[in-house]
């Protein structure tokens, strides 16, 4: 393979392992508009309370003496989805259910209240500094003539793949095979019908909200690891892509979600491989009103009917 | 301009300190010194003051200057714009001549403007702020360097000990970070080493493994970083995980413990430029002493430049047996002067002739040695 085409593949892996991640947090974002048709803002804080626990789990689990990588990460992740999950699902009894049915703009102004809230009150209780993870894994492999260019890909980033694939198909499968999966569907169709129908709406749109935390926390234990630093603020950014990202692929549609974060990944990272780095957020947001101005329901969303 | 004592009535005159013991000299030269006593950098402002008395007692104890013994006045200016300007009219009011001070480069800059107009000798042994010293000002002098002085410096040492065949050049885009990073491009560029890659990074950005992929392919084998520990050390990091291994090296924003914490084993090695550690060197073990005796902390970066200002102005004193500031200006200007943080000169526009920061080499262990050159 010529220099070039090796140079290219190397960032096309770069690109696809942030372009995971932002899918897993956009996915949060995509299901709960496809319900109940609000951007929750906050999503971004429960990626990083996600990063934040699995920080703490591992510190405590090192300091115990706990080195097995395999035990300390599903550990990590396992405390990361859980706590995760409690605040997606604290977030929604407090700040969105008791405005449900009010004006569309009112839960809006809570979840920027929310995402506010959560990142000071993070700062507060960890420092506004920026921790460091520990390195866990390190190292990778290497291909390609070292006189040419040598591609790397690092185990982390390998993880990242499969961690994001098992998790990928997971919800798959539980959306169109479960009877849950089915009530979420039947909720993003038409959630009144689907409540006269004697389903409560209620408990599936916490489940939703429950989902999207959990994804995320996954998403933030990976990242965590694969950036190496964490600080309250990573929440905002880490949000702002992965919501042009379920956006750029059709809001409310899964599929869209893990195609738009893909897209926008690898965008970045070819972006910053043949023009001045700085510029990748540019070509990024560049390229979401691009998509909008031609496909304004994103790549996979669907017109959305008028309902008489 | 000299206005009347009662419109400064919110001025605070924090203290006034130690007479000297010595009897005999009826004759006392007041020395201003001004910086913040209270405020968030308050800190920093006991630094001087601590410097600048420790020099004043010690030129009391040795006799005076021209028979007269000196005393440090502190005022306050709460590293306020606006109270400098309301503490260097005090001053002047109150007929010192001689000012150390002010700390806050924004607070330095008004102050210094009145100091010039009434004929006021102002050196400052904190503030690094080039344009301090750009407006021609006659009587207004800085004992330490300013922070651009460390891209002259880097370069020079890049140039004359690195010696790299393909230099990248990266920065933060912030004023700090890519003001550096301009100045040693720039330099090296005119020494024949041109870079093959110069570009910013977003502050506050996580993942650099696009750069380090274009880091690879030019064939880097040093990169010089303009900017802050926090981008650095991910970029040390991310580095070592893919397998780029070219040296690096920063300015002074770069040298912290929490980059060691960032950047674990991928921090040995790093270069940076620093300001000096006085308290370290072995001329000043004495003096250091004498601070621990008074349960004081040398190792704050403006305590030898507060003394050594206090040096250079009694020393210019002694020469010209004057205390007019014009004479004592002219002399500063003339020569060079033994201090505390080595051997000194001024320039015209009244900085050190040589820069106050070093080369350090940083450890893992978020520790520095100095280069060895």
């Amino acid at each position: 393979m010529t220099e070039t085409s090796l140079y290219v593949l190397q960032q096309l892996i770069n690109g696809l392992t942030i372009g995971s991640t932002y899918a897993l947090i956009a996915i949060g974002y995509t299901m709960v508009y496809g319900i109940i048709g609000m951007i929750n803002f906050a999503h971004g804080e429960v990626y990083m309370i996600g990063t934040y626990t699995a920080f703490i789990t591992i510190i405590g689990l090192l300091t115990m003496g706990v080195g097995s990588l395999p035990i300390v990460m599903l550990l990590a992740l396992m405390t990361a989805i859980i706590i995760s999950s409690t605040y997606g699902y604290a977030i929604e009894r407090v700040a969105y259910r008791p405005l449900r049915g009010g004006p569309r703009l009112i839960p809006l102004i809570t979840a920027i209240g929310m995402s506010i809230f959560l990142q000071n009150y993070i700062r507060l209780a960890q420092g506004s500094r920026d921790l460091a993870m520990p390195a866990l894994v390190s190292g990778g492999i290497q291909f390609g003539d070292p006189a040419v260019f040598e591609v790397s890909i690092s185990w982390m980033q390998l993880i990242i793949w499969v961690v994001t694939l098992i998790s990928m198909t997971a919800l798959a499968l539980f959306i169109s095979r479960s009877r849950l999966g089915r009530a979420c569907r039947a909720c993003a169709q038409d959630l009144k019908m689907t409540n006269l129908l004697g389903i409560d709406t209620n408990r599936i749109i916490a489940l939703t909200f429950v989902i999207g935390a959990a994804l995320a926390a996954v998403a933030g234990v990976l990242l965590g690891l694969y950036y190496g630093t964490i600080n309250p603020y990573i929440g905002f950014m880490a949000g702002l892509k992965a919501f042009t990202a379920a956006v750029l692929g059709g809001i409310g549609s899964i599929p869209g979600a893990m195609l738009g974060g893909l897209i926008l990944g690898v965008t970045e990272a070819l972006t910053a491989a043949f023009f001045p780095s700085e510029y990748k957020d540019v070509v990024a947001f560049s390229l979401l009103v691009l998509i909008l101005l031609f496909r304004p329901t994103g790549l996979l969303g669907k017109p959305e009917v008028e309902k008489v | 301009m000299k206005l009347k004592h009662g419109s400064f009535g919110k001025t605070l005159i924090a203290a006034s300190t130690l007479m000297a013991a010595l009897g005999v000299q009826a004759e006392t030269l007041k020395i201003g010194i001004a910086g913040p006593v209270t405020g968030p950098v308050a800190q920093y402002g006991d630094m001087q003051k601590i410097g600048a008395i420790m020099a004043i007692d010690k030129i009391n104890e040795a006799g005076g200057i021209n028979g007269m013994t000196l005393e440090g006045v502190i005022y306050d200016d709460a590293c306020d714009p606006k109270q400098a300007v309301a503490v260097a009219n005090r001053i002047v009011n109150d007929e010192i001549r001689h000012v150390i001070g002010h700390l806050c480069s924004s607070s330095t800059e008004p102050a210094s403007d009145i100091y010039e107009e009434e004929g006021v000798m102002m050196i400052t042994a904190a503030s690094t702020s080039p344009s301090i010293t750009e407006k021609g000002h006659q009587l207004i002098f800085r004992t330490i360097g300013l922070d651009s002085l460390q891209g002259t410096l880097a370069a020079e040492y890049i140039k004359d000990n690195i010696k790299p065949q393909r230099l990248a050049v990266i920065h933060d885009k912030q004023q700090y970070g890519e003001g550096l990073a301009t100045t040693v491009k720039n330099l090296l560029a005119e020494a024949g080493t041109e870079a093959v890659m110069f570009e910013g990074v977003t502050p506050g950005d996580k993942d650099f493994s696009a750069l380090i992929a274009k880091l690879k392919r030019n064939d880097v084998d040093f990169v010089y970083y303009g900017g802050y520990h926090p981008e650095l050390g991910l970029i040390l990091r991310q580095s070592r995980e893919k397998g780029f291994d070219a040296p690096f090296m920063g300015p002074e924003g770069v040298v912290n413990s929490d980059l060691a914490a960032i950047a674990g084993e991928a921090m040995e090695g790093v270069l940076a430029t620093a300001p000096k550690s006085f308290d370290q060197s072995p001329e000043n073990a004495a003096l250091v002493e004498a601070f621990k005796a008074r349960n004081e902390d040398p190792s704050g970066p403006f305590v030898f430049p507060a003394y050594s200002a206090i040096q250079v102005m009694t020393e210019a004193m002694k020469a010209t047996g004057s205390t007019d500031p014009y004479e004592l200006a002219d002399h500063l200007r003339a020569n060079r002067f033994n201090t505390t943080i080595g051997e000194i000169g001024f320039d015209a526009k009244g900085d050190l002739t040589e820069p106050t920061f070093e080369i350090y080499t940083l450890h893992a262990d978020g520790s520095k040695t100095p280069v060895s050159e």
